[in-house]
Formats: structure tokens, sequence, C-alpha cells
């Protein structure tokens, strides 16, 4: 006979304000195999653990129900508790009566009832709970990191530098990201070029580090602590150990005239090309689609000026497996742009800005190029369109964000900042111009954030007006704007010469398709999920992984410098231990009924059914039945639905205990 | 327009009347969040006294005889720029609309506003006589709006062009007419018209 206690959480008033805690724990107190059941205001905290170990040795428990928040939350502070009580953790299962309870009820009777079922169910569940042995597995000590930005620079960094082995894929011929891109940084001004190259240099010399760029993820296996991972490394068409770096070969490639991404195609490049000049590693990448050699099979230059012999063009695609043990996710973001859309997209461009074809009107990344000391222009505030220096200009912001009209309603949360660097850059540049912008709000939280906005109006004497632009036009070499000023209740009209956009923030495009061969989850927009939004903000719910930077919501520099030495030092755990234990949670198959059709096989996600032949004492084959390896079964009972002989059944979730849930209604 | 100070509680914010334009709309008051983009395109935004963002602004506080004692409302020509740019998904030409009607419900209310006088004035000549009545129509509307002299200059130019009549003259079909006020009335009586 079971001897089960039963202990009811208030949560504070978060279920005793909607039901009747004492007299749940009175019914409960009075079912079959209840030897024990009370209340207490939070369960969770030191006393409320204490009352729970007590009472397993006073009362010789044999189970626990723990009646309170959701399993998410609490079910391992519990089961740890009842551990320490000398119990096995898994004869330890929570009711959950304030997500399924209490917060979508009001009527205090029936959430009172429901919640009396809520715990009946777990009490009959319970008594068919079965100890099961904690499973121990081996942890790889090395770490993949996916995206080479500021986030993914700095967690190689921090893993590497505690002595652990990084991998470090970057599908762009140079690490970097989108700092690189910056001209100066707020809220300091100090060059981004300048803090940034430094890190770039060091990834690129750390013994400790290996460097995939021009390279994607192709496939990810296994599990936490032992993940297996193959790498596409894309044909370069140069050989990384024969190329000198001498960039001969890019200034003879005929092929000067393409728009160069990393400038925001306002600067030029050739087909034989590195990114920008600190480029790391600075082995250039022959841009197959634009080179004379392989659109018609002539030209061939850069492979006779190159003295060390590194031009291949026969170089393949290749794969690579790595094993790891974890990885940090850091694959950072892409702008929004003011382009049309396609039909159906829940995305929408701006019409009214004439969807990106009036040439004068940029963006920020853009006007960050302008800016450069490195840029196309050498630093020079240049219009695209004839070149001039715009001394009319004009700033909008929550372009994009902020608009659910255009598909996109959180806020970038930099573009404010970055806006109000702008308009000092370029004072600082044409100092007979001048600078407005258009704004709903100044968002500046953050450390020395407001003064530098208030300089920028202050100091710096940019015009800021609060309210928004309905249209902007080409009208003779000017662009109109037609904005309203709130305040003063008056609609606006400025004849710019050039206009500069502070565009949304997005994820990159394909996040989506890592994410789903990461088994990591995301949201609507495509920014990765963390595992608890305050207090596991650096973990994906699936173990192993972890988050850093703009790939899992807008960051400026230092939240996703902050963020990726979080997930450095979440690794850096997991590596501190030899073995790991997991959950006992893995499906287990009865050989005797397993009729051998491995559709359970079919259906695993994860790769854990195997085939296993089972012969008699003379060697003879008597059938072939599925075994599920307990290192890689993830637990998630798909071949338990699925097998048709009833062969399979989960560890913790058996038809037992699910019957005895339902009958228990 | 009223620029005495706001006291703002709970009992100064009308919020029944706000849910009754959001109902009549079928769009959200407190959804907009100020950022002006409807008055940056509105092409009647510089006659209005209230831009269009600053009628939601009022909206927002229950300040609705702020909102009808102007003349904004009226000026508006629903255009739908505002809807068609609003980041926010507003209807602002709707609620102009569901404005409007409210407006002409709650007697008195847009008194700075004769948009209004001179609607109502010319739907009573329709009724009355089948077809509009121009003398009565702008007499009626100075003697109300308290502007005897009123383009008095234009009457004799425009009697001399034959555009002005002394007298009318009454549509035969006036039953008819009057089955189509009525039906309107019952119609707005069991809430089945605007
Ligand atoms: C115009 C502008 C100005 C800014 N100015 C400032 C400023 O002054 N100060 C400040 O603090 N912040 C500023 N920011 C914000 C700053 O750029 C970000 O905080 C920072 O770049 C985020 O770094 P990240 O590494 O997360 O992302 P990213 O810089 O986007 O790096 C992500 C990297 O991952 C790579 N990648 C993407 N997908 C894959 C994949 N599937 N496989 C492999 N690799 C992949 C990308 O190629 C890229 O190299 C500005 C932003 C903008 C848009
Ligand atoms: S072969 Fe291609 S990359 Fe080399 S020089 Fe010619 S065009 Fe340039
Ligand atoms: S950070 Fe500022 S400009 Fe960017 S979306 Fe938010 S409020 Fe708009
Ligand atoms: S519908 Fe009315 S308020 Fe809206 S833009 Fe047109 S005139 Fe202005
Ligand atoms: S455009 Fe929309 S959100 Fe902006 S002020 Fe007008 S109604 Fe409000």
């Amino acid at each position: 006979m079971s001897r089960i206690g039963v202990f009811i959480c208030h949560c504070g008033e978060n279920i005793s304000r909607t039901v009747d805690v004492e007299r749940v724990a009175q019914e409960v107190g009075r079912l079959p195999g209840v030897a024990f059941s009370t209340d207490y205001k939070y369960m969770c905290s030191d006393p409320g653990q204490t009352l729970v170990k007590k009472a397993i040795q006073e009362q010789k428990l044999s189970h626990v129900v723990v009646a309170a928040c959701s399993p998410r939350m609490h079910e391992k502070t519990f089961r740890k508790a009842v551990e320490a009580a000398g119990l096995n953790p898994f004869l330890c299962e929570m009711a959950n009566i304030r997500e399924h309870c209490s917060w979508v009820h009001e009527n205090r009777e029936e959430a009172t009832v429901k919640a009396i079922d809520i715990v009946g169910m777990m009490v009959e569940r319970v008594k068919k709970n079965r100890i099961l042995p904690t499973i121990t597995v081996p942890v790889t000590k090395r770490a993949l990191v996916i995206g080479g930005g500021i986030a993914g620079i700095q967690a190689a960094l921090d893993i590497a530098d505690c002595g652990h082995e990084v991998i470090l894929v970057e599908r762009e011929p140079s690490i970097g990201g989108h700092m690189a891109q910056l001209s100066e940084t707020f809220p300091t001004l100090d060059c981004s070029q300048c803090i940034m190259t430094p890190k770039m240099v060091d990834v690129a010399n750390h013994p400790k580090i290996k460097l995939y760029t021009y390279s994607e993820i192709e496939l990810v296996e296994g599990y936490i602590g032992n993940f297996q991972v193959t790498i596409k490394k894309k044909a370069r068409s140069v050989d990384e150990d024969k190329c000198t770096g001498c960039g001969v070969c890019m200034t003879k490639c005929p092929q000067k005239k393409i728009p160069n991404k990393f400038d925001q195609n306002i600067g030029m490049r050739t087909a034989i090309y590195v990114p920008f000049p600190q480029a790391v590693p600075n082995t250039p990448v022959i841009d197959r689609d634009n080179c004379t050699w392989f659109k018609t099979g002539k030209c061939g230059v850069c492979q006779k000026v190159c003295g060390p012999g590194a031009i291949d063009f026969e170089q393949q695609d290749t794969l690579i497996v790595e094993a790891v043990g974890a990885i940090v996710v850091s694959t950072g973001f892409d702008l929004y742009t003011i382009a049309e859309k396609p039909k159906g997209s829940p995305i929408k461009g701006y019409g009214e800005f004439g969807h990106g074809k009036i040439p004068d009107v940029i963006d920020g990344m853009t006007f960050e190029r302008l800016a450069s000391a490195s840029g196309p222009t050498g630093g020079k505030i240049l219009r695209p369109s004839d070149g001039k220096e715009p001394k009319q200009i004009v700033f909008i912001q929550c372009v994009g964000s902020r608009a659910r009209e255009k598909g996109i309603s959180y806020c970038s949360k930099v573009c404010c900042m970055y806006t109000a660097k702008h308009t000092m850059l370029y004072h600082h540049k044409v100092h007979d111009g001048q600078a407005y912008v258009f704004f709903m709000d100044a968002r500046t939280p953050g450390k020395s954030y407001d003064e530098f906005w208030r300089r920028s109006i202050e100091e710096e004497e940019a015009v800021y007006i609060r309210g928004m632009v309905s249209r902007l036009y080409q009208k003779g070499d000017k662009i109109v704007v037609m904005g309203s000023d709130i305040s003063v209740g008056v609609q606006v009209e400025i004849e710019a010469d050039m206009v500069v956009l502070a565009t949304a923030i997005q994820p990159q495009k394909g996040a989506d398709a890592l994410a789903q061969k990461l088994g990591i989850s995301y949201d609507k927009y495509h920014f990765y999920s963390e595992a608890h939004a305050k207090l596991r903000p650096v973990e994906c719910a699936t173990a192993g992984i972890y988050l850093a930077g703009a790939c899992q919501g807008p960051k400026d520099i230092p939240e996703t410098v902050s963020q990726a030495s979080a997930a450095a030092a979440k690794v850096m755990a997991l590596f501190s231990r030899n073995q790991m234990e997991r959950e006992p949670i893995v499906a287990r198959v009865r050989e005797a009924g397993c009729v051998g059709c491995f559709a359970c096989k079919k259906v695993c996600a994860y790769g854990a059914v195997e085939e296993k032949e089972i012969r008699d004492r003379q060697g003879n084959l008597i059938k072939v039945v599925a075994y599920v390896n307990p290192g890689v079964c993830a637990g998630c009972g798909t071949c338990q639905a699925t097998c048709p002989s009833k062969s399979v059944e989960l560890d913790g979730y058996t038809d037992e205990q699910i019957i005895a849930m339902i009958e228990a209604l | 327009m009223i620029k005495k100070k706001m006291i703002i509680s709970q009992e100064t914010m009308d919020v029944d009347f706000v849910r009754k334009v959001e109902a009549l709309a079928g769009t959200s008051v407190r959804r907009c969040f100020q950022c002006g983009k409807c008055s940056a395109g509105c092409p009647m935004a510089t006659f209005m006294e209230h831009p269009p963002n600053r009628i939601m602004r009022l909206l927002q506080l229950g300040q609705w005889q702020r909102v009808l004692a102007g003349r904004s409302i009226w000026y508006c020509v629903s255009c739908e720029t505002c809807t068609t740019r609003c980041p926010n998904t507003v209807d602002l030409a709707s609620i102009m609309d569901a404005l409007r009607k409210l407006s002409w419900d709650s007697d008195g209310a847009s008194k700075e506003s004769y948009v209004q006088l001179a609607n109502k004035l010319f739907l009573q000549n329709i009724r009355t006589y089948g077809r509009q009545y121009e003398m009565r129509l702008a007499a009626v509307f100075n003697v109300k709006s308290g502007q005897f002299l009123k383009d008095l200059m234009l009457g004799p130019k425009l009697i001399a062009k034959g555009k002005l009549k002394m007298f009318h003259s009454k549509n035969k079909n006036i039953s008819e007419i009057e089955k189509i006020f009525t039906r309107i009335e019952e119609m707005r009586k069991k809430g089945d018209a605007l």
C-alpha cells in the first residue's frame, strides 16, 4: 500500500486567490493511499522544502505529489528535495494548479473543484510511478559557435581562453558581422574597427579556436554533451594553406564593378575579393556568379599572377563532421528594407517612402559605411545619386519597427541611439549642414545613453521633431519629407538632400531553417527563444544549446557582449564535469511484443532507435527487434504513440500511468 | 476650441462614449500611440483646430466634448489617408465617421461648427419640400447661426443667374420621400442604421 504525501502550495496568492487550498488539502487527504496532506504559502521556499522532507521521514511516505505551478518551473526543485529525503526523485510528481487552474479561472468554487480533480489524477498516476535510475553520459569538451559577429567572437574567445577547443563557423568569407561595418559606436564614439579588429585577430591566432569561414551548418545530430555536427565548407576557389594574403589577384581582376555587400552596395569590389581590408582570414574568395572564368571559361588572370599558386578553380564544397558537447548560436540580425514585399508576406514594405527606389533615401547601415573612414567615400558624407554633400539631412526613426500594419510590432532597441550618433557624426563632418530627426519616443535606457542623446540636441544642435512622416517623394534633386510635429500640432515639410531611415532589426534570413536543424524554438519573427525570459535568458529549451547576441532579439554591442560571455560561462559550467546526468525519461522496448516492423525507427526524430538481433542459445537468429539507445532518446514519446503492437513504453509516461489519470476523473 | 484646463478623473473621462465610438468604427482607440503619421498626411489637417492624431488623443482621455465642439471632424473629407498610413492599423477615417454620427445625436455639441447645422437644415428642407429650397436654407441658416448678414451680397447675383429661386416648388412624390425618412428613422431607432 502506498503512503502518498500531497503538498498544496498557495504560491503567495497566485493560487490561493482563486483556489481554496485548505479544502483541496482536506479532500485529497481522504483519497485512498494518501497518508498525509497539507498546504503552505511558498512550497518551493526553503521552509517549504523542509516541510516536504520532514514529512517524508516522519510519515514514512512512499510517493509525493506537489500541487503548485508548472513542472517546467519547479519539478527539478522538488525532485531534488525528495531525493535528499531518501526517496527516488521519480516518485515525485507535480500537479499544476496554477497555469492550468488558478490563473485561468475566476470562479472560486469551480476552480477549487478542478484543483481537487487535478491533484486526484496525479495521486492515481504517482501510484504507478516506478523507481528510475539516473542515466549518465560523457561530455565532449569542445564547443561549436555558429556566427562570427561580435557575439560569436566574444563567446569563442571566452570558452577558448578557458582551455576548451572551439569550432567557429561563419557563413561569410570573413568574421566580424555587422559591428565590422560600423563607423563609430555609441555611447562613447570609439571607432568600431579599432576595438573590433584586435578581437578578430585574436580569434585567428588562438590555438584553441578552429575557424571555418564561408561555411554553413548542414546537419546537427546528438544531444547535450554529445553533438555531431556536419559543416559544409563552401568552395573558396583559393587554397587557404597556400595563399599569403598579398592581394595581388584583387588588383588585377578585370571584374571591378561588383557591388560590395559589406559597403551596403555603394562601394565596388572585384570578383576575387575579401569583403574589407581587415578581413579575418584575409584569404580571398572567388564569387563564382560574377567571375569571368566561371561564366565563360576564359580569363584566369588571378591564377597567372598568384605567386604561391593558390588559385584553385576546381575546388569543391566539402563536408566536415565535428563532435562537440555544446553549441552557442550567435547568428545575429539582418536589416529590414522598405522594398516591395511579395504578395501575402506578413511583412510589408513602404510604398509611401518610394519602396527604396529614391536613390538618396538610404538606411542607417549605409550611413555607417559613408561615415566610416575605411568606407567607399573615405568617411565623407556624400549622396549616392550625385556625390554631393547633403546640407539638409532628415533621419526617420521606427521605420518598420513598432508598426504592426507593416508586420512588426516590436521596438528595435538600437536605432534611437544610433540615430543620435548619426546626427553627431553628420555635424562633425558637415559643418554647414543641419540634421533633423522625426521620432516618436527617444528610447535611451542604458549607462550614459540619455546624456548621449541630449548631447546630440543641446550641443550638436540636431533638430528633433516629435511626429512621423507620411510620405517621401523626389522633387528635382530634393526629397520632400511630409511630416508632422505633434507637440505643436501642425504639419511640417522639409526639402531634404538626403534621408536616412532607421530600419528595423530582423533575424537573419534562414534563421528558421537553422533552428529546425538545431531543434530549437523561435518566435513568430524567427528570433530564437530563450528557455525562460527572465531566469534562463541565454539557454535554449533544448539542452546544450545557448544563445548570444541579436539572433535572440535586438541588442546593442554592450548587451551582445554580456550575453556572449554569459553563454560562454554556461558552456564552461557544462564542461567542468566529465559526465553529466540526464533524466531517465527514455523509451524502452518490450522485446517479447515487438514484431520488428520498425515503425518507431521511422518516426524517431533523434535517430535513437536501433535494430537488435535476438538469438537462441545455439546462436540461431530468432527475430530482429527495436532497441532504443537511452543516450540518444530525447523522451518525446513519438515511438510509443506509433507502435502498432504497443511494445514501446516511455519511462515516466507509461500507458498505465496515463490511464490511471483518466480513470481518476 | 475649448482651451480650459483638463481636469482628469474617472468621472471626467467618458469611457462609455469611447466604447460607442469603437463599436461604431470597428477599431481601437487605445491602440493609437501618437506617432502623428495620420496628421502628417491628412490633406485637411491645416484647416482643423485638432489634427487627426489629437482627436485620437482627446478620445483616449474621454474628452469628447472637446472633440465635438470643434470643426475638425467636419473638415475631414473621408479620403482615408490616415487609415492607410497608420502603423497601428487604427481606422481613423471610420472614427471620424462615427464622431460625425455621434455629434448629430448629441444636441448642440458642435456649436462652433455650422456644418452640422447646414446639414440638418438641408435635410429638413428635403423632407418638407421634396427638393431643396435654397432661399429658405440660407435664411434659416443665417438666423440660427446668428450671422444675419452672412453672404448677403451674393443673393442678388445668384438670383440674377437663376440659381436662387424666391419661391419653392413642391415635389409631386413628396409622400415617397417621407417614406424614406421614416424608414431610416425606424432603422436608427432599432440600431440597424447609423
Ligand atoms: C545602423 C546600425 C548602427 C549600430 N550602431 C551601434 C553602435 O554605435 N553601438 C552599439 O552598441 N551597437 C550598435 N548597433 C548594434 C550592433 O550592430 C549589434 O549589437 C551587433 O552587431 C550584434 O552582434 P551579433 O554578433 O549578435 O550579430 P551580427 O553582427 O549580425 O553577426 C552575426 C554573424 O553571424 C553570421 N551568420 C548568420 N547566419 C549564419 C549561419 N546560418 N551560419 C553561419 N554564420 C551565420 C553572420 O554572417 C554574421 O557574421 C548598430 C546597429 C545598426 C543596424
Ligand atoms: S578568373 Fe575570375 S576572379 Fe580571377 S581575375 Fe578573372 S574574373 Fe577575376
Ligand atoms: S529604438 Fe527607437 S527608433 Fe528604434 S524602433 Fe525603438 S523607438 Fe523606434
Ligand atoms: S480621412 Fe479625414 S482625417 Fe483622415 S486623412 Fe482624410 S481628411 Fe484627414
Ligand atoms: S497614425 Fe495611427 S497611431 Fe499614429 S497618431 Fe494617427 S491614429 Fe495614432
